[in-house]
C-alpha cells in the first residue's frame, strides 16, 4: 500500500491524457456491458412473452402456409391437451394508406381464456369477448397507443381480406408490451361468408399442455398424427416460436458480440500506446529509481498497476453509467410503450462484474509490454542513453 | 574502501567496438572525496557506473565495501545500492510529482520504516543540506540548485557509506555549483561519507581529497586536491 501514492501520482502526472485514455476506457465498457445486457434482455423480454406450457402448431412449410381448420378439433382430442385456439392473420388497419400497425388475429373466442390463461386477463373481458360477436381484446400498447378504451368501436380495414370490420373492445390483454389485437373466429368467418368467401383454414394453431412435463410429448404426437397429411405440421414451444420468429435479431446481437470484441481490442491498443508514452517520457526517472535500488520487478509492478489503475477506474464509471443508462430505458419504457423490449435489459450484477474484470483486463494488457521493456532497460545503457 | 583490479569494459556501438576501460586498476580508501577527471569519452561515468554497481566489467574484479560486485545478480546489486550507495546526477532527476520531502524519502519505501520515521528522516535530510523550510515544495517550485541539494538529501537519506555523483555541478551556476560541491565536502568532513564524483568542472579540485585522471579509458593516475589541505 506504501507504493500508491506513488501509483496515483505518476497516473495524474498528465491530466489531460488519462482524461482522454480514461473517457476513452468508460465508453468501450459503457458500451460493451449495454451490448453485453441485449443477449440476456432478449432472453427475458421471450421469457416475458412466453409461457413453457404453451405450443404453436403451424403448417411446416412455415407460418404464412394454412392448415385445414379441422385440425383445430383433433388437436384438442390429443391427451394433455388442455385448451386450443386457431389462430388466423388479420391483416388489420386502422388507417389502410398507413398499413398494418399492430397485430391482428382472429382467434376462438370459447379457448382463448384458457391458452392465454398466464396473461390474466379479467373475467368480464373475456366473458364479454365470448357473448359478443363483434368483441375484440387489444393489448395494452395498443389500447394506449390510440387511446382506446372498453366499449369503443373501432372499424379495421383487412389489406388480406375484402373485409372492413367494425370491433367493440370488450377488454385489453393485460400486458404491458402486448401490442396485439384479437377479434373472434365466428365473426372474421361469416363476414367473409357475407363476401363470397369461404375459408376453412387456419394459420395456425395454439394449444396449452396441461403440464410442462408432457410439453415434448403432445407436440411430437401432434405432429405424427399429421404426417403424410395435405398439411403436415411443426409443432414447438412459445419460446422457440418466437426465437424463431425474430431469428434476425438474435443474428444482429451475434453481430453486435462481434462489435463489441473488437472495440475492447481497439481499447487495448489505445491504452497500450498511452502506456508506452508515459513509460518513455519518464526513462529518465526509471533509470535513477533503478539505481537508488527498485528492483526492476517493483518498477514493474509499479507501471501496470498505473495502467490497470487508470483502466478500473474508468471502466467502473463506464459500468455505472451503464447501469443508469439501463435503468433510465427502463422506466422510460414504463411510459413510453414504443420503448417496451428495452426495459428488458437490464444490468445485472455479474455483467458490472464482469465489465470491471474486462476494464482490469484491458489495463493489465495494456501496460505489460511498455512496463516490462522499461523495467528490463539495463540502468547503464538508460543513463548512457538519456544523459 | 573501493578497490577495483584489472577492469576493463568492452561494448558495442553498432558496428564498432568500444573499448570504455581498459585494465583500470584503483583504490579510493573510504571516507575520502575523489573526483574522476579526464577528457570526453575518457570512461569516467564508465567507471563511476562501475563502482556504483551500475554495470559490470567485461573483465576484472570490483570490490566495494568488502562486496564483490561481480559475482553479485540484478537483485542483490539493487539491494546492494539501497543500502550502501546514494546517488547524485547531473539533472537532479526529481519525479516532479512528488514534493522535496516525498522525493527525499522515495529510498526509504525500499526499507522496512514506517511512514512516521520515513518522514523524519526525510526532513533530517532536507535539514542537513539546508532546505527543511522548503520541504513541502515541488521541483517545479526549487531552483536548480536547490533541487540539486534536494538529490543530495536523497542520496543520503538512507545513511549509505558512499556517495557518487555523475557531473552535479554541470546543470549549475558557479554560485550553485560551489554550494553543491561544499555539500559534498561537508558529507565527507562530518558524516565520514565516501563521496565520488565524475566532474569537468575545475572547482571541484579544491574541494575533493584527491583526482583521479583517466584518458581514453586508460587511469593515468592521481593528484590530490584542494579539499585535502583544507582539512
Amino acid at each position: 500500500m506504501k507504493f500508491f501514492p506513488f501509483v496515483w501520482r505518476n497516473l495524474l502526472r498528465n491530466k489531460l491524457r488519462s482524461l482522454l485514455t480514461g473517457g476513452a476506457i468508460m465508453l468501450a465498457i459503457a458500451l460493451v456491458c449495454i451490448l453485453r445486457t441485449m443477449p440476456a434482455g432478449f432472453d427475458n423480454f421471450l421469457n416475458d412473452l412466453a409461457a413453457n406450457t404453451r405450443i404453436s402448431i403451424h403448417n411446416t412449410a412455415g407460418i404464412v402456409y394454412s392448415m385445414p381448420y379441422a385440425y383445430l378439433g383433433r388437436v384438442r382430442g390429443v391427451p394433455g391437451v388442455d385448451a386450443a385456439v386457431s389462430w388466423t392473420w388479420f391483416g388489420g388497419a386502422v388507417d389502410k394508406d398507413k398499413g398494418v400497425t399492430f397485430p391482428n388475429f382472429a382467434v376462438d373466442a370459447d379457448a382463448i381464456g384458457v391458452v392465454f390463461a398466464d396473461l390474466g386477463f379479467e373475467p368480464e373481458t373475456l366473458e364479454h369477448f365470448r357473448t359478443h360477436r363483434d368483441g375484440a381484446l387489444v393489448g395494452r400498447m395498443t389500447m394506449k397507443k390510440y387511446g382506446w378504451k372498453r366499449g369503443d368501436l373501432v372499424t379495421l380495414s383487412s389489406n388480406v381480406w375484402p373485409l372492413v370490420l367494425t370491433f367493440r373492445i370488450s377488454g385489453e390483454i393485460p400486458s404491458d408490451q402486448d401490442p396485439r389485437f384479437w377479434l373472434r373466429r365466428e365473426y372474421f368467418e361469416e363476414s367473409l361468408r357475407e363476401a363470397g368467401v369461404t375459408f376453412d383454414q387456419v394459420g395456425m394453431i395454439w394449444a396449452r399442455v396441461d403440464d410442462p412435463n408432457r410439453v415434448p410429448g403432445v407436440m411430437s404426437e401432434i405432429d405424427a398424427m399429421f404426417r403424410n397429411s395435405e398439411a403436415e405440421t411443426a409443432s414447438e414451444t412459445e419460446k422457440s416460436f418466437f426465437q424463431n420468429f425474430f431469428g434476425s435479431l438474435q443474428g444482429l446481437v451475434t453481430v453486435i458480440l462481434i462489435v463489441t470484441a473488437l472495440v475492447t481490442l481497439c481499447i487495448v491498443f489505445i491504452a497500450a500506446n498511452t502506456a508506452s508514452m508515459a513509460v518513455r517520457e519518464r526513462l529518465r526517472e526509471l533509470a535513477v529509481l533503478k539505481a537508488i535500488g527498485f528492483r526492476w520487478q517493483l518498477l514493474f509492478a509499479t507501471l501496470v498497476a498505473e495502467a490497470a489503475l487508470l483502466s478500473s477506474v474508468a471502466g467502473g464509471a463506464g459500468a455505472l453509467a451503464s447501469l443508469g443508462l439501463t435503468r433510465g430505458l427502463g422506466a422510460a419504457a414504463g411510459w413510453n410503450p414504443q420503448l417496451g423490449p428495452l426495459s428488458g435489459f437490464v444490468m445485472t450484477n455479474v455483467l458490472l462484474v464482469q465489465g470491471l474484470f474486462l476494464a482490469f483486463f484491458i489495463g493489465i494488457l495494456s501496460g505489460v509490454v511498455p512496463a516490462f521493456g522499461a523495467a528490463r532497460r539495463s540502468v547503464a545503457s538508460t543513463l548512457r542513453d538519456v544523459f | 574502501m573501493i578497490e577495483l583490479r584489472n577492469v576493463s569494459r568492452f561494448y558495442q556501438r553498432g558496428a564498432d567496438d568500444v573499448h570504455a576501460l581498459e585494465n583500470v586498476s584503483l583504490e579510493i580508501p573510504a571516507g575520502r572525496f575523489v573526483a574522476l577527471m579526464g577528457p570526453s569519452g575518457s570512461g569516467k561515468s564508465t567507471l563511476l557506473n562501475m563502482l556504483a554497481g551500475l554495470d559490470r566489467p567485461s573483465d576484472g574484479q570490483i570490490s566495494v565495501a568488502g562486496r564483490k560486485l561481480n559475482d553479485m545478480s540484478e537483485d542483490e546489486l539493487a539491494e546492494f545500492r539501497a543500502a550502501h550507495m546514494g546517488f547524485v546526477f547531473q539533472f537532479f532527476n526529481l519525479i516532479p510529482v512528488f514534493s522535496a520531502r516525498e522525493n527525499v524519502e522515495l529510498p526509504l519505501l525500499l526499507t522496512h520504516l514506517k511512514k512516521a520515521e520515513r518522514r523524519e528522516r526525510a526532513d533530517t535530510a532536507l535539514r542537513i543540506v539546508g532546505l527543511a523550510e522548503r520541504a513541502g515544495h515541488m521541483p517545479a517550485q526549487l531552483s536548480g540548485g536547490e533541487q540539486q541539494r534536494v538529490a543530495i538529501a536523497r542520496a543520503v537519506v538512507t545513511d549509505p557509506e558512499i556517495v557518487v555523483g555523475d557531473e552535479p555541478t554541470g546543470d549549475l551556476d558557479a554560485k550553485n555549483a560551489e554550494e553543491v560541491l561544499g555539500l559534498l565536502r561537508t558529507l565527507k568532513q562530518e558524516f565520514g561519507k565516501t563521496v565520488v564524483i565524475v566532474t569537468h568542472d575545475p572547482r571541484a579540485e579544491r574541494y575533493v581529497d584527491e583526482v583521479y585522471l583517466l584518458d581514453k579509458g586508460v587511469f593515468m593516475g592521481s593528484r590530490p586536491g584542494g579539499g585535502g589541505a583544507r582539512s
